[in-house]
């Protein structure tokens, strides 16, 4: 099994952000992680390679900083890392990010002379939440597309996935090559052990610019974007109320029932 | 060709009934056409659509198009994609909406890219600014809103957030339902669902919910978090959890409440044990009435708490069941 | 300010840190009333080779230097004291073996430790804390086996150790230099564990008596020579020491990240608590002991790596930190106020944890025993 997973670095999400005095949100000190899910993606894969063979190869899109985020990727489960970089990319739509990622998979498959037979990506990021490049990857690809799963196995070169839904799950067969998105599995990335860190941290990392895709630099980056930024702002905050803080808290208790009823809450 | 106009949105049905987001999607296409002569026309897709496109009929929209057919029963993200595809070029819209839920997360993307066309996700509010619609996202999990243009596409894509919008008034006059059949190429479903399981034993939507209560990992252990199950049922409510309770399996994964699990607007919400992280906040701080126990008196979730406790929910919850069963024995 | 350590350690630091923030400070809370050994932890922490740090590059180790493995400890310390002593007591057992034993027995305690064993260190014996030549584990030979007799006492990782490294005297009449050291693996008939300490701190730690009835070894599972026991037993309480310095920094640095967290947002007289000059000079102050007890700890390791004598660094920096990570648990709780004293918050945990630092692997008196010795020299 050839496996291809899309990781993206976004801000640490368990940091608040909040708005700069210029109006754009304040990401200073912020530091850069791998967006959960694509982690999850990433641990998903590794299981599924571990259980039938094969390799991983991560790809994420982005400045020198994604470099780190796919060094450890190297350190729980990937064979490869490639970095996509240029100028011309920045402010890529997640239409965009699709095209260069399924330019960047063809490219490894041209060069390594092996199809790609799964390609796994995190079902959102936690900083947009839009879940969009996977979907759009899948339609870039022509290739069938699964979305929230929590497992996946393989048989006979058919996947078969499960996927999440609000009140329990699907189990979907596909062929591949296929793309699938992932989310919150029952089991969590693996820490990478001590001696995988050190042995990644000697791993090449190779890099692809738009020229070595072959990417028409007026296609990708904010110029050829469909949807632009115009403004931000922050949700109007909502005024705390009445605070109960009673020694004894069964009196607090009792006197917020009250409370509950008079404002006719129940 | 012709100018694309009028707003094509697609309403989900579950069970026989549109998904309240659907519904909510409604309102937000009626408010893309405000002041003009363009049309809503609300799309459902799936199998015994009869009493769902009666209810969406008589949303406030112009127009029904009812794809039913037994191959549509589940949820099949390439036949859906497909079928949206064929009606989309034939209807030719300006715009298509949907509620944003985790099913069509993964529709609305695959349209937007067979179109060429912008796609916002989770709208939570539109401004109309001169000929342009700036649709409000949110970023980093709600701490941020950025305000959204799309350009360049012949269509405009966008999911709604639930409980953004309000569910559209039942409309004195029905709209008229067309039926569509559309067939998908064999070789489109690409796909195929072997079996959906149904792990829930009750069918509880806590989007639909009146009254929540949820717990957070304040509760400690699952013996306490029977309490907030306890105060659930005096009241009438459902469930609900955060992340970290969902993660120790104190709740099932559909009661999740937050960014990345359900977002509601009960008219009652009363957080157990619970801090506050923007994640969880950004899911229910548009609830009616929203109740805080906490020992941490810092918890930012007092920000958002129309009345909060400090306290040790394990002593407050028990007396909170006693005096709210008083309560409802003497109403 | 921290540890000045290599490429490789910063990035495993961050590793580390990750791990004992979402497995281990939160959950070792409830670890530290109970009193339960966190099995789960440690087998987490085992998966990610964190108790395999000290094992040499050449019997399969990571390969670091002793001073980037400081700062990976430091951060388990803060997270839990009893989690770090838990993993630098295994390196304590794993001692003797790399100092006295020779190749085939290295290899073999390497192996049991990469394969995710534990290692403990048996010296100490209920008439025999500070005086180790009071102890009275014999040892005798039979053929080509030694058969041991004894009852060893407050040994750390005693009931979860995959093997042993005990004293034992070979010759009773010769007092410290009859004594020996035996090398004892889980599951020898006649080894068994008995009375488990219900401890202070360090919770999460296990202690207990390791008891040998008629516990027949293989001859070759002597140490070096009969009679150098005692060398080698103080040659790795010599190493060892500075690690517990290490553990104790820790917990200071915890301490004082703590009191400036809650100094911070502790409102009184309509300013937060830290704004007093009084406070901030307790803060000072910790962080002056923090560092110096830090780069006492660095120095000495770096003296091991270069292969120079380090008795007396080792035993200043043991004494040092573990004296002053009591001080700082304790003003920690002074800034807390009364909060400070009670359970829900985290620093009173940290004083009890503190305490035995100035305890074990010789009493901090032994410490100044040293010390003095080697700063004044015999005359």
């Amino acid at each position: 099994m050839e496996i291809l997973v899309c990781i993206k670095q976004v801000p640490d999400d368990s940091v608040e952000i909040h708005l700069k005095s210029d109006g754009t949100p304040n990401l200073d000190g912020v530091t850069k992680v791998a967006n959960a899910f694509d982690t999850y993606a990433l641990e998903m894969a590794t299981r599924l390679k571990e259980a039938v063979g094969g390799e991983i190869t991560v790809v994420s899109i982005g400045e020198d900083s994604v470099r780190d985020a796919l060094k450890n990727c190297l350190a729980v489960g990937a064979e490869h890392a490639y970095q996509i970089t240029d100028a011309a990319f920045d402010g890529s739509d997640s239409m965009a990010k699709a095209e260069l990622l399924a330019k960047a998979k063809a490219k490894l498959e041209k060069d390594n002379g092996k199809p790609f037979d799964l390609i796994f990506c995190g079902f959102e990021a936690t900083d947009r939440a839009s879940g969009q490049t996977g979907a759009q990857l899948a339609a870039v690809l022509n290739a069938p597309l699964i979305t929230s799963l929590v497992d996946i196995s393989s048989k006979d070169g058919k996947i078969v996935a499960k996927q999440e839904t609000d009140f329990g799950y699907n189990s979907i067969e596909a062929a591949t090559p296929c793309v699938v998105t992932v989310s919150k599995p029952e089991y969590d990335p693996r820490y990478p052990t001590i001696k995988n860190k050190l042995k990644a941290k000697k791993m090449p990392i190779g890099a692809f610019a738009a020229a070595d895709l072959g990417v028409d630099a007026s296609k990708v980056g904010q110029g050829a974007a469909l949807t632009h930024t115009v403004s931000f702002s922050e949700p109007a905050q909502k005024e705390g109320g009445v605070k109960i803080n009673e020694k004894d808290q069964e009196e607090g208790a009792r006197k917020l029932v009250a409370m509950m009823v008079e404002a006719k809450a129940l | 060709m012709d100018q694309n106009k009028n707003v094509l949105a697609f309403v989900e049905v579950v069970d026989g009934k549109p998904v309240n987001v659907g519904l909510e999607s409604l309102t937000a296409a009626r408010t893309l056409v405000e002041g003009t002569d363009e049309k809503v026309v609300a799309v459902l897709i799936g199998s015994g659509l009869d009493d769902a496109a009666a209810k969406v009929a008589a949303s406030g929209v112009d127009k029904v198009v009812v794809v039913d057919n037994a191959a549509y029963a589940a949820f099949a993200l390439d036949a859906f994609t497909n079928v949206l595809e064929q009606l989309i070029k034939k209807c030719n819209p300006a715009y298509v909406l949907a509620g944003n839920t985790p099913l069509t997360k993964g529709l609305l993307p695959s349209l937007a890219a067979a179109f060429k066309s912008g796609n916002v996700a989770d709208v939570m509010s539109i401004k109309k600014d001169g000929g342009k619609i700036a649709w409000a996202t949110p970023r980093f999990g709600g701490t941020v809103i950025a305000s959204e243009v799309i350009e360049k596409s012949p269509i405009q894509f966008a999911t709604i957030r639930p409980g953004a919008f309000e569910k559209p008034a039942t409309a004195a006059k029905a709209a008229s339902i067309e039926k569509e059949s559309i067939a998908v190429a064999a070789d489109a479903l690409r796909t195929k669902i072997l079996e959906a399981v149904k792990e829930m034993t009750e069918d509880v939507n806590i989007e639909d919910a009146d009254i929540i209560v949820t717990g957070g990992r304040g509760m400690g252990t699952p013996e306490n978090f029977k309490l907030v199950e306890k105060l659930a049922e005096v009241l009438g409510g459902v469930v609900g959890a955060t992340r970290p309770a969902i993660e120790e399996n104190w709740a099932p994964r559909s009661r999740q409440v937050g960014q990345s699990g359900k977002i509601v607007t009960p008219k009652l919400y009363i957080a157990c044990g619970v801090s506050g992280a923007t994640q969880h906040v950004s899911g229910m701080s548009s609830s009616k009435y929203i109740v805080a126990i906490n020992k941490d008196e810092e918890a930012p979730i007092f920000n958002v708490a129309n009345v909060g406790i400090v306290g040790d929910a394990m002593k407050i919850l028990p007396v909170m069941i006693e005096e709210l069963k008083k309560v409802k024995a003497e109403a | 300010m921290a540890y000045l350590i290599s490429d490789e350690g910063a990035e495993l630091l961050e590793s580390v840190k990750e791990f004992c923030k979402n497995e281990v400070q939160e959950q070792c809370k409830e670890y530290d009333r109970s009193g339960e050994w966190p099995k789960a932890i440690y087998d987490k922490a085992i998966e990610m080779q964190l108790h395999s740090l000290e094992v040499p590059e050449e019997f399969g180790g990571p390969g670091l230097d002793r001073v980037s493995i400081a700062a990976l400890i430091e951060q388990m310390a803060m997270a839990d004291a009893g989690f770090a002593t838990t993993i630098s007591a295994s390196g304590l057992g794993m001692k003797p073996v790399l100092i006295g034993g020779n190749e085939a027995q290295k290899k073999r305690a390497c192996e049991i430790i990469l394969k995710g064993g534990f290692g403990a260190f048996g010296l100490t014996e209920p008439g025999a804390g500070s005086d180790p030549a009071a102890g009275k584990t014999v040892a005798v030979k039979d053929g080509d086996s030694y058969v041991l007799n004894g009852r060893k006492c407050f040994i750390t990782n005693g009931g979860i150790a995959d093997f042993y490294c005990v004293t034992a005297l070979t010759d009773k009449s010769k007092g410290v230099k009859g004594m020996s050291m035996f090398y004892i693996e889980k599951g020898t008939k006649g080894l068994s564990t008995g009375h488990e300490e219900d401890k202070m701190g360090i919770r999460t730690s296990n202690t207990c008596d390791v008891v040998m009835e008629d516990c027949r070894i293989p001859a070759e599972n002597l140490l070096g020579e009969e009679g150098k026991g005692f060398g080698i037993a103080m040659k790795t309480l010599d190493q060892a020491r500075t690690w517990m310095g290490c553990v104790s920094a820790g917990i200071a640095q915890r301490a004082m990240d703590e009191a400036i967290a809650y100094g911070k947002q502790r409102i009184q007289f309509g300013k937060p608590v830290l704004k007093n000059q009084a406070l901030q000079f307790k803060i000072a102050d910790m962080a002056i002991k923090i560092e110096t007890a830090r780069q006492m700890v660095s120095y000495a390791l770096t003296l091991m790596d270069k292969g120079l004598p380090h008795t007396k660094e080792s035993a200043i920096a043991k004494c040092y930190a573990s004296d002053i990570a009591m001080e700082c648990a304790s003003e920690a709780i002074q800034i807390f106020g009364g909060y400070g004293y009670s359970r829900e918050y985290p620093v009173e945990k940290l004083l009890r944890d503190a305490k035995i630092f100035q305890i074990f692997e010789g009493t901090n008196e032994v410490q100044r025993i040293v010390v003095a010795r080697d700063t004044i020299g015999r005359y």
